[in-house]
């Protein structure tokens, strides 16, 4: 019964959103206001069937339905509740239909909020938002169904076969779900880890956050509105999807940091670079649309920026997901492939074409020109070049080398972790910088004098700080010249935020906090842009720590012994072999103390699971961490004797590496201020008049 | 009156203008600048980053690639895997596998059984043993193949098949009669 209702339900929202395209177009066309409307409640009725069948197949994964193909392919009667619940974007066909759920959620919110004041925009966000998740729900429908149940069917063989499909075929039995349970596959042991389970939601969240500024700009090309309206009406979808873009690669960092068990985060993976390319894409486009608000500079530009944002993000999504990438992260090799090209290609394509159509009538013109090398626009358009020419440079690493290789030569090249870290560090290194001196600029001209004057506080403090590492033993070059830059651009934010509470403070007769708040409540863009430059910065110093002066160490140990790394001592105090958890898994674990200064920091079990009922992988090593500020100090079981007592440990000191999470946390922390409505955003949305839209486009 | 009756209205704007195209020239200088840079990151890191990506059958089989870092995709047989945890030291062999297939898995089932196919032992240092080292793995390995025949590999990814090919579950014991 649940999977008839999922698949009814995702049937209906296909034709939801395909009638949603038609009768919008239609509307627009024809100026029929009732046919707008019409689009737009078919297009609010895509997220509740979307939901339905959400629900439907969390039902089934709840309720142990074995005889649907993707609960038997990622639960197994052992499942804890937790897992059970996240296997719904657990694999292919589940995460495509979430996906679906998570894009309708997103176009029906934006929908729903700027259907007053954006009503010219209306009609054809309508069609961009639904023809994007109608291709999507078709991929569901069609190839990628999480509603295919199995069935016994005589092959002629003298026991039959089990198929898996959507409908039953001729002279087929439905198989109960008990007789399935005992081989069902369960979830992929790598994915049983807590930043797995919120990291590809988040993910999912960015990526198809993108479509609402994607589908306004296009819009915006398509009605001719080519005023700032669109970059209005979607800066805060746009930074929603930012922060949720940096959450899920934050996240994404940490699984990797505490599962992979290789004591780093970021590997230069294809798949890990194609969630990075929109993220550096939009991270360009929010810098470079307060150029068009302020100076009605960058139109075209802008256009382009989103456009290769939303096109990075939908080839990403086909890169992880066609198998066309050898990585740790893909999906199956499976039929999508095509599809999602020919998608890809076509939306990339149909923009560029809209925006070369209005560059062509002259209608993308910039207000204002370029004035002065020092100002705020310059460093604005650096600072895009940087982050565009990034996105290029893993592109090109990451695909672009290895598809034309193949392409056009005789054997195949790839591009290994040493390009990545040979091409990316002297870019980053200008971003910083950017990042210190573009806010002490002003818009239009600005003198090297007065920028000088600007600079001169926070210079100063950088100065001392890099004499302070000196002086408290960083003798590295390269180490004292990185973490100066980065710490230039937060000093840069800090001086930022005190000039304004102090600039509110005399002028007020406030005081230090009340100004503080008042600044904040004020401008949250500008305040709430500090405070993620300050995550940013807080980041690349744990970056520089951790890449710069990691220490390891391996060592077998009987126990009673001891091994010594960074100031630490590891007393190794034990084995518990063959312990059984609730869900089934063989654990061994180790027991060992952190000692420092001949005090008992904390004691670590890093342990070696074992999955009996997994097919293929089966086996999980666990690392077990001390953290704090200054350096983490992680452990891995590598193995063990039980019989001679000993065990063997590959010990890592990562100085500052919890800097990249309280960074990543400052970061959001900064985004949910600037995204935060202020009280004249939510009166101006209240009060909006209700504007015939079909008739507006005319 | 003002100050700028005083001053050629022609004068003015030619001066504006070159002011103008000066300006223009810098942003151009400094675009060039910017795209000579990338350039320059772009074609340095390719030449150095560059490793051939190729089969088990063209490394052993062309005396060129030896002891040049190059990429080896292979299918691992598990009973060779050979892991010395005190020093860290892993070593398996890996069997050819086809540049092109539809079904991982069947390609990599097929390969590990087919006692034909080229062999190459490898071996890898300072590596924790990881957790998808198995038979019938995918490895993609870089590394450079020494003299002694062995795949001294620094790099070391691994793809299980049973992770990414969703097969169905076998007839139950029990089932209808049609």
């Amino acid at each position: 019964m649940l999977a008839e209702i999922g698949l009814i339900s995702v049937v209906l929202a296909l034709t939801a959103c395909l009638y949603a395209v038609g009768a919008a177009v239609l509307g627009v066309r024809t100026h029929s206001d009732r046919l707008v409307v019409s689009a737009h409640n078919a297009a609010l009725l895509t997220f509740p069937l979307l939901l339905v069948a959400s629900v439907a197949l969390l039902a089934a994964l709840l309720g142990q339905q074995y005889n649907i193909a993707y609960v038997w392919q990622t639960s197994d009667p052992n499942t804890p509740l937790f897992y059970r619940i996240t296997a719904l974007w657990g694999s292919q066909q589940g995460s495509l239909l979430f996906w679906c759920l998570l894009m309708s959620g997103f176009a029906v919110g934006a929908l729903l909020l700027n259907w007053r004041t954006n009503r010219r925009l209306m009609p054809y966000v309508i069609a961009y938002t639904m023809a994007t998740l109608a291709f999507f729900v078709a991929l569901v429908v069609f190839l990628e169904n999480p509603f295919d149940r199995y069935w016994w069917v005589d092959d002629g063989t003298q026991t039959g076969a089990i198929v898996a499909a959507a409908l039953q075929p001729a002279d087929s039995f439905a198989v109960p779900a008990r007789d399935l349970a005992a081989d069902a596959r369960g979830l992929n042991p790598l994915l049983r880890h807590f930043g797995m389970i919120i990291h590809p939601p988040m993910l999912y969240l960015g990526f198809v956050g993108m479509l609402i500024p994607f589908a306004f700009a296009m819009a915006a090309l398509a009605s001719g509105d080519l005023s700032t309206n669109w970059i209005k009406a979607t800066r805060r979808w746009n930074l929603v999807a930012w922060l949720f873009l940096s959450l899920g690669l934050i996240l994404g960092g940490r699984w990797a940091y505490d599962v992979l068990g290789w004591g780093g985060y970021w590997g230069w993976d294809p798949v890990e670079n194609a969630a990075f390319l929109p993220w550096l894409l939009g991270t360009a486009f929010l810098h470079s649309v307060m150029i068009q608000e302020k100076r009605g500079m960058l139109k075209v530009w802008n256009m382009f920026l989103i456009i290769l944002t939303f096109s990075a993000v939908i080839f990403g999504t086909f890169a992880t997901r066609s198998g066309l990438v050898e990585s740790v992260h893909s999906f199956a090799q499976s039929e999508i492939g095509f599809p999602m090209f020919a998608f890809w290609a076509g939306i990339t394509v149909i923009s560029i074409a809209l925006i070369l159509w209005r560059w062509n009538r002259g209608e993308l013109r910039d207000e204002h020109q370029f004035t002065g090398i020092v100002s705020r626009e310059t460093m604005f358009v650096l600072n895009n070049v940087i982050f565009v020419s990034l996105a290029i440079l893993i592109f090109w690493g990451s695909f672009g080398a290895p598809i034309l290789s193949e392409l056009f030569l005789t054997v195949d090249i790839t591009l290994g972790t040493e390009y990545f870290l040979n091409v990316t560090p002297p870019l980053f290194i200008v971003l910083y910088i950017l990042m210190g001196v573009a806010p002490l600029t002003a818009w239009g001209t600005m003198s090297v004098g007065r920028l000088g004057r600007s600079i001169f506080i926070p210079a100063v403090l950088t100065l001392l700080t890099v004499v302070g590492l000196y002086a408290l033993g960083t003798r590295m070059f390269g180490a004292l010249l990185g973490y100066g830059i980065v710490v230039f651009a937060g000093y840069v934010a800090l001086y930022e935020i005190y000039r304004g509470a102090m600039a509110r403070r005399r002028a007020q007769g406030e005081s230090l906090p009340q100004a503080l708040v008042a600044i904040f409540g004020r401008n949250r863009r500008r305040y709430g842009g500090f405070i993620v430059h300050l995550g940013i910065t807080v980041i690349g110093i744990g970056v520089i720590g951790s890449t710069l002066f990691q220490m390891e160490t391996q060592q077998t140990l009987t126990a009673g012994e001891s091994l010594d790394i960074g100031g630490y001592q590891m007393v190794f105090n034990g084995l518990d072999n063959g312990q059984i958890s609730e869900d089934g898994r063989v654990m061994d674990i180790a027991n060992v103390a952190v000692v420092r200064d001949g005090q008992t920091l904390t004691t670590l079990r890093p342990r070696h699971d074992f999955y009996p009922g997994a097919q293929g992988m089966n086996t999980m090593t666990i690392a077990a961490a001390h953290s704090t500020i200054e350096n983490d100090f992680y452990v891995l079981l590598t193995g063990w004797d039980t019989i001679a007592g000993t065990a063997t440990f590959k010990v890592y000191v990562n100085p500052l590496i919890n800097l990249v999470w309280w960074g990543g946390l400052i970061l959001i922390v900064g985004t949910f201020i600037s995204v935060w409505p202020t009280e004249s955003t939510a009166r101006s949305r209240q009060q909006a008049p209700i504007v015939t839209g079909a008739r507006a486009t005319a | 009156m003002s100050t700028q009756d005083w001053v050629n209205p022609n004068d003015a704007a030619a001066s504006a203008s070159t002011r103008s195209a000066g300006e223009r020239l810098k942003f151009l200088i400094g675009g060039l600048m910017i795209l000579g840079a990338v350039g320059y990151l772009v074609i340095s890191g390719t030449v150095t980053g560059a490793r051939f990506f190729i089969t088990v059958d063209e490394v052993v089989g062309n005396a060129e690639y030896q002891g040049q870092s190059v990429r080896v995709t292979g299918a691992v047989i598990g009973d060779s895997i050979n892991y010395d945890s005190e020093n860290l030291i892993i070593e398996f062999t890996v069997v050819n596998l086809p540049e092109r297939y539809d079904d991982l898995a069947l390609a990599l089932h097929t390969a590990v059984n087919d006692p034909e196919n080229t062999r190459m032992h490898v071996r890898i240092e300072n590596e924790v043993m990881p957790d998808l080292l198995q038979h019938e793995a995918q490895a993609i390995m870089t590394g450079a193949l020494g003299p002694d025949g062995i795949f001294h590999a620094t790099e070391l990814n691994l793809k299980c098949p049973t992770r990414f090919i969703e097969d169905g579950p076998a007839v139950p014991a029990e089932h209808p009669e049609i």
